[in-house]
């Protein structure tokens, strides 16, 4: 489970009618945002970072704790309550005492908690009258007890009081990201992507014209617009969206050491195709995980049962990223086939995938 | 300044001394307001301006507005590459641009060519209605590229070309050789080798291409130009 810093801010939790709440909670996520790329907004009153990274940038967890509650201070005016733990549900219990968990102790940490934490108070009745007053008692229950004498949501909370999971059903606000976008896009230059391209010609006014009629005839999504974001292969730089959705707020600014270098394939696919890569006998082909293929590429299958020889390859390059919360690891691979297309293929979760074509 | 198709109009028939030329009221204006109301199209702002290498390639030196162009190339060997390297100087002088049928673009390659993505529209997945909005995008853009998903009809074919000619945009039609446009081009381009130059990763692709067409593009001749090269672009080979 992630080691999580939450911060918890009392005042902003309660939405206040002006929507100061919300343009406070927003400058506070992008304030940092800026400490660590990876800060979520969790739900107003709480934001959550990995603090794993950051801490080692900072110099220590508590330079970390020191720098995020400085942010909080300066840019809200508010005393934030920071609480360090491993998983978001006893991250933001420890918030809220302001504790900051030593690694390894969560476990202890979780089981002495009151089951009231948990945040149902049926459970938490039923379980009293059965003499169950701590999670950790709680957890110590078989699944499947705790199965025939409540219900699913009730299963739920003992996968987190066990462990299992890291965080509680409702502790997110799933709504909130898309209300803090809403915000930007009102705030920012132009709501619609239209507005970005600087000054407005005639031009423009034409292809808005004709982009609404193909809007008309095939639906809100048919014509997309492309942008560029930060990335190092192709289908992670690639942003399609609808055309007239707001703005993505990223753009490709930053350097991306170890980024597939151009040339990049003309067709991107946005689902990949499953394929298999085999070896001149016909064996397949698997990346081991120091990154060497077991065996020279002779045969790509497509899933339609193609077949087509391949006469040249060049990788694979791994790539992992985020490593220690993702765990997404990915390899690609350039091959050329007899046939004179080339195609960019990635290995993830030990199977090879088509996923650029050099068309 | 953007002229547009307007332009055209102007010259031919809405010039200031043929509208009222029959007329015995001939309206007496300011010499320097008759000076902007004379014909202001000439043959340069009918065409629309090709990159390189294009431009040394092509008879004229760029795309004539109204005309159709057809790219041809068996699939795989680039032929969605040299159709959207025709945009590429057009886009980056303000033009727009629009792509029809072509389901998963390669953003990155798109951009990487010199095409400025923030005046190209995509239409990934026109289903049947490829025609359609290929002609709702008409009136739009400047640069249309059209991969239809399947072999067109003569009728479909010729109500587009009809169209393109009436609104100046230039139709580029991206074929597949087993698929070809069933009506004769004013321009084609047919990818006939294709060859990629490796080191320890693909660098760059060869490709052989005939352009020919209609009228003073017809003598045309057989080049090698590189496709991408190795910064994404298109250059003479």
């Amino acid at each position: 489970m992630e080691r999580l810093l939450a911060i918890w801010v009392e005042a902003l939790c309660e939405e206040a009618p002006d929507g100061s709440t919300l343009r406070d909670y927003s400058a506070l996520l992008d304030a940092l945002t800026i400490l660590c790329p990876f800060t979520e907004p969790v739900r107003l009153g709480l934001l959550a970072l990995p603090v794993r990274g950051p801490s080692r940038f900072f110099g220590g967890e508590e330079a970390v704790l020191a720098a995020v509650a400085q942010t909080v201070r300066d840019v809200t005016g508010h005393e934030p309550s920071l609480g360090v733990a491993d998983g978001l549900f006893c991250a933001e219990v420890a918030a809220r005492r302001g504790l900051v968990i030593v690694p390894g102790a969560t476990e202890q940490f979780r089981r002495s908690l009151s089951l009231k934490v948990l945040g149902r108070k049926d459970v938490a009745t039923t379980c009293q009258r059965l003499g169950l007053h701590t999670v950790g008692s709680f957890a110590d229950l078989e699944p499947a007890r705790v199965a025939e004498r409540f219900n699913k949501h009730a299963l739920a909370l003992h996968r987190v009081a066990r462990g299992e999971s890291p965080e509680l059903g409702g502790q997110r606000d799933l709504k909130l990201v898309k209300r803090l976008r809403q915000l930007r896009g009102e705030n920012g230059v132009g709501e619609e992507q239209m507005g970005f391209f600087g000054q407005r010609g005639a031009g423009d006014d034409r292809a808005e014209a004709a982009a609404h009629r193909v809007r008309r005839r095939l639906g809100a999504d048919a014509v997309v617009v492309a942008s560029l974001r930060g990335g190092r292969v192709p289908e992670d730089r690639a942003t399609l969206v609808p055309w007239g959705s707001p703005p993505s707020g990223a753009r490709d600014s930053a350097p991306w050491p170890g980024q597939l270098r151009a040339p990049s394939p003309a067709t991107t696919l946005a689902h990949p195709v499953a394929v298999q890569l085999r070896d001149g006998g016909d064996h397949q082909i698997v990346m081991g995980s120091r990154g060497f293929l077991s065996e020279t590429p002779g045969v790509l299958l497509f899933s339609n049962q193609m077949r087509r020889d391949v006469v040249w390859h060049a990788g694979p390059w791994p790539l992992m990223e985020r490593w220690w919360s993702l765990d997404r690891r990915r390899a690609h691979l350039q091959v050329l086939l007899a046939t004179g297309e080339a195609l960019l293929l990635t290995a993830e979760s030990s199977r090879w995938w088509l996923v650029g074509i050099y068309d | 300044m953007e002229i547009g198709p307007l332009a055209d109009v102007t010259e031919s028939r809405y010039s200031y001394e043929r509208m009222f030329a029959f007329s015995p009221h001939r309206p007496i204006l300011p010499a320097d307001l008759v000076a902007t109301l004379r014909p202001v199209t000439f043959a340069k702002s009918r065409m629309l301006p090709l990159g390189e290498p294009w431009g040394a390639l092509v008879p004229g030196g760029g795309l004539r507005r109204g005309s159709t162009v057809v790219v041809q190339a068996p699939p795989g060997l680039g032929g969605l590459s040299l159709a959207l390297s025709l945009l590429t100087e057009s886009s980056a002088r303000g033009h727009w641009a629009a792509v029809v049928g072509v389901d998963d673009p390669g953003v990155v390659a798109i951009a990487d060519l010199g095409v400025d993505l923030r005046r190209v529209l995509f239409v990934p997945r026109p289903r049947g209605a490829w025609a359609e909005s290929a002609a709702d995008l008409l009136d739009g853009v400047d640069l249309l590229i059209v991969r239809p998903p399947s072999r067109a009809s003569l009728g479909t074919a010729r109500r587009l070309m009809d169209r393109v000619r009436e609104r100046g945009t230039v139709l580029i039609v991206l074929a597949e050789s087993g698929a070809p446009w069933p009506l004769p081009a004013d321009l084609s381009f047919d990818v006939t080798q294709s060859q990629w130059a490796t080191s320890s990763r693909l660098d760059a692709r060869y490709l052989t291409v005939r352009v020919a067409g209609r009228g003073e593009a017809a003598r045309g001749g057989e080049h090698v130009v590189v496709l991408p090269n190795r910064r994404g672009r298109c250059e003479a080979g």
